[in-house]
């Protein structure tokens, strides 16, 4: 999907405005999905990913008003930009709306530049916040990461899809990756050699370093007097 | 019953003096009078982990050496200096680090006898119960005279094929001139070597008492030489492994 293409649900009781809504958003190139009263649309709003909800204030057993509450208190949609429309056009309502945290308001009849234009900015916040989650879910793959290092359990594909980024994250995690390598081949390099720890000695070459010390006059005295030395 | 023991190394850089002040400063921690000589006239350098810059020396072991004063007079008592809270004391005899004085020791050298009668006029003066004698590395005539006088040697390495070579001809060197008790400590031991199988295998290579194997230490590393390691991290592992080995060296 496009950078301005996007699944919109557009909750509306009135049969000829969910048709009028759905033609002119596919015919914007959107994928559409409508329901026909506040219920039915929070239904499909748990049911389904969105990424902009169109939301008539004006419904009968469940208005606009109480989807958008159940929205925002909800952690997993609080962020889902929502369009409010009104025939209404008193001030009291498009407040109240906005109190709620609605994040625009559409007038009907509705202008199509009016509505391609919040769509748009609709759909733009929904895209930066989607790329802000997505960057501190990443984020928390190189923290993740780090505590599997120091717990030796480090897994160098786990940050594969971080590394894949072309910005500073990206950078740090193929950094990360690059060094958490060369430290897991230099321990293992290590533990090969433990593993094969042998001492040895060249028996023929310490003797004659030996011999070099040994056999001089200093050290012919000095071992004469050592016994002497000791007895003082 | 005082007790001399040499702090020696085949090469450089195993952490022998290190080892040797900390040491120093747990046999203090336990009520001793601790003395250390700085033997390692060409490169001296365990003055300044005990807190010793050049303005403080006065006198040196290459005063003594040239007869200028008496050994007692050189040495130089660091305890207060060391900011702790130590039972016991620790004094150095340091090494001179002037650049004239190292030319004209390493020119002329010395009467090496004169070093043997320093030990014990320095033990007695000073009613020390251990003198820590920090070498140079290698075997040259210091080092051997210091071995010989020496009732014990601790012979430091690092878990490496140069030091083990090395450290077989130092063995052997030390076995010829029967010095009465010889161990081993075995220094920055990279901590995924299984520590128990170094120390078997370096006792058997050897066949000589492994008396520590220390870990490398980041810790240790990152505080370098600012001072002494157990005063400033009293509380870390490797403090623990300092004391023992004190109590080794103290016999």
């Amino acid at each position: 999907m496009s950078a301005q293409t996007a699944r919109v649900l557009v909750v509306d009781d009135e049969p000829i405005n969910r048709r009028l809504l759905a033609r002119y958003l596919e015919r914007e190139g959107h994928e559409v999905a409508t329901a026909d009263d506040g219920a039915a649309g929070w239904e499909k709003l748990r049911a389904e990913p969105f990424d902009v909800v169109l939301l008539d204030v004006l419904m009968p057993e469940m208005d606009g008003y109480e989807v958008l509450e159940l929205l925002r208190a909800d952690p997993a949609r609080r962020h889902l930009p929502v369009i409010m429309i009104s025939s209404l056009e008193d001030t009291d309502s498009i407040v109240r709306c906005i109190e709620l945290g609605a994040d625009d308001y559409l007038p009907k009849p509705f202008r199509p530049v009016l509505l391609r234009a919040r769509i748009n900015a609709g759909i733009a916040r929904k895209r930066l916040h989607d790329l802000e989650l997505e960057y501190l879910e990443q984020v928390g793959h190189v923290v993740d990461a780090a505590a599997a290092v120091e717990q030796g359990r480090f897994d160098e594909r786990s940050l594969d899809a971080v590394a894949e980024r072309d910005d500073a994250l990206g950078n740090l995690a193929r950094i990360f990756q690059h060094m958490a390598c060369e430290i897991a081949a230099r321990e293992d390099a290590l533990k090969q050699q433990v593993h094969e720890l042998r001492i040895e000695i060249d028996e023929a070459k310490a003797a004659k370093q030996v011999a070099e010390i040994t056999e001089t006059d200093y050290f012919r005295d000095l071992l004469h007097k050592a016994d002497a030395l000791r007895q003082r | 019953m005082s007790r001399v023991v040499a702090f020696h190394s085949f090469r450089g850089g195993t952490g022998k003096s290190n080892t040797t002040a900390n040491v120093a400063v747990q046999a203090a921690r336990r009520n001793l009078r601790v003395g250390i000589v700085d033997t390692d006239i060409q490169s001296p350098g365990i003055h300044v982990l005990l807190g010793i810059d050049q303005s403080q020396i006065e006198r040196s072991l290459n005063d003594y050496l040239w007869g200028r004063c008496e050994i007692a007079d050189a040495a130089h008592d660091v305890t207060a200096g060391l900011h702790a809270e130590l039972p016991g004391r620790v004094f150095l005899v340091p090494s001179s680090i002037d650049a004239t004085d190292i030319a004209r020791v390493m020119h002329d050298g010395y009467d090496v006898s004169l070093l043997h009668e320093g030990i014990n006029a320095l033990v007695g003066d000073l009613s020390l119960d251990l003198l820590l004698l920090d070498t140079h590395p290698g075997l040259n005539e210091e080092t051997l005279l210091s071995i010989a006088v020496s009732d014990a040697v601790a012979i430091v390495l690092r878990p490496d094929q140069q030091d083990y070579e090395g450290t077989h001809v130092t063995v052997s060197v030390a076995r010829k001139l029967k010095v009465p008790e010889m161990m081993l400590v075995v220094n920055k031991t990279p901590l995924v070597f299984d520590h128990d199988q170094v120390r078997r295998r370096v006792a058997d290579a050897y066949g000589c008492d492994v008396a520590a194997v220390l870990p490398h230490s980041d810790d240790l590393m990152a505080f370098s030489s600012r001072g002494v390691f157990v005063l400033h991290r009293p509380d870390h592992p490797l403090a623990a492994m300092y004391d023992d080995l004190a109590g080794r060296i103290i016999g």
